[in-house]
């Protein structure tokens, strides 16, 4: 009488261990879908604030300035990568998560100073062909004096190649396949598509978890069902 | 223990992007040769792949194949499913962005890819907003709410 009394109450715990972890996989996998839906929201407002500002460089460049003809097509390497690891959920599970590593130089030290060398002539070529345009007009003496900045920012970089520093050097040199001088609002969409990368590498990450939560949400109501 | 899928993981791994807009408005200010609309609209078209690009996600490997596809007027349903197929089978590529105007058109392909690698993710695009009824993962969720309140009105 007492043993039956006792597995029974084992039985009632056992149930109500069970509800709990559907409860806590349910529960999870709405918080995961809620920030989905939520980051979705969010890269929206950055890629449109991304899509204005490079629709303001065009008409301040000109649209022969910024222009598909001008992509890179050499052989690089992108300097923004991902790094993926494992995350263990469970004992039986695991998902991968997605790291950004932005303006990463490359591992292979060879061909980061090669990728610079090739740029140099570039600049050197640009610099002739636009400088004589530049220095004619008042109003742009103030984008020369941010080129001559800069060109002084590259030898201290050179010198002590802190990771700042390497970094605008990453990103002055995307921006150069537009040219030397390029107006501030491309610079803007730079960053502005930069944080839509980080957006979307956190709503990559939701999107594993809440993969990840559905199957565990769709196998508990198999077997209650089944 | 035995029985954990495997993740592939990478210490440096690309994102891939396939990316749409049709130029909604191609202003013609004076006549111009069809080169010159042309690259217009190319401008137009490219928005998206840009702004990534200038963010140093893209890529061109010794073989002068890119991490990226433009979709334009002339791309093909084939182009598109190709270009699909090639980036979910590549080994160095963690994440695809799709426009999801352009994953609707392949929206079979997109719905069968049930890897964690490489993460699918529908962005919008200039011309088309997102739209949370579209996307696949959340259209599968839906389609499982919808089934379970099916049969729990039945019992």
């Amino acid at each position: 009488m007492m043993e039956d009394q006792e597995e029974k109450g084992n039985a009632e715990n056992g149930i109500g261990r069970q509800k709990q972890v559907k409860d806590e996989y349910l529960l999870q996998f709405l918080d995961s879908l809620d920030g989905y839906l939520t980051l979705l929201d969010s890269l929206s407002s950055t890629l449109s604030q991304g899509w204005l500002e490079l629709a303001s460089a065009r008409h301040a460049m000109g649209a022969s300035r910024i222009n598909g003809a001008l992509l890179d097509l050499k052989v690089h390497a992108a300097a923004t990568s991902l790094k993926v690891s494992e995350q263990d959920v469970d004992s039986m599970e695991s998902q991968p998560c997605f790291t950004l590593c932005k303006w990463a130089s490359s591992d292979n030290g060879e061909r980061s100073s090669g990728e610079e060398k090739s740029l140099s002539p570039q600049l050197r070529h640009r610099n002739n062909s636009q400088l004589s345009g530049i220095i004619s007009s008042p109003v742009s003496f103030s984008h020369f004096f941010n080129f001559f900045l800069s060109c002084e920012e590259e030898k201290v970089s050179t010198r002590t190649g802190t990771p700042l520093i390497l970094v605008d050097q990453q990103r002055q040199k995307s921006l150069s396949v537009f040219g030397v001088l390029v107006s501030p609002k491309l610079r803007s969409a730079q960053l502005s598509f930069e944080r839509a990368l980080e957006t979307l590498v956190e709503i990559a990450n939701l999107h594993t978890t809440m993969l990840s939560m559905f199957e565990q949400v769709h196998k508990e109501l198999e077997n209650t069902n089944g | 223990m035995a029985n954990r899928p495997q993740i592939r993981t990478a210490a440096s791994a690309l994102i891939a992007m396939i990316a749409d807009e049709y130029a909604s408005s191609v202003s013609r200010t004076m006549q111009q040769p069809y080169m010159f609309d042309h690259l217009l609209m190319q401008v137009h078209c490219w928005d998206t792949v840009v702004g990534f690009l200038l963010a140093g996600v893209g890529n061109v490997d010794l073989r002068r194949k890119t991490n990226y596809l433009i979709v334009d007027s002339k791309t093909t349903i084939k182009q598109i499913e190709d270009a699909f197929k090639e980036f979910t089978s590549r080994e160095d590529i963690a994440i695809v962005l799709i426009s999801q105007y352009v994953a609707n058109r392949i929206r079979f392909l997109v719905d069968s890819h049930n890897k964690p690698i490489p993460a699918i993710l529908e962005i919008p695009s200039k011309d088309h907003p997102y739209d949370p009824a579209q996307d696949s993962v959340l259209s599968r969720v839906k389609n499982l709410v919808s089934v379970e309140s099916v049969a729990s009105d039945r019992r």
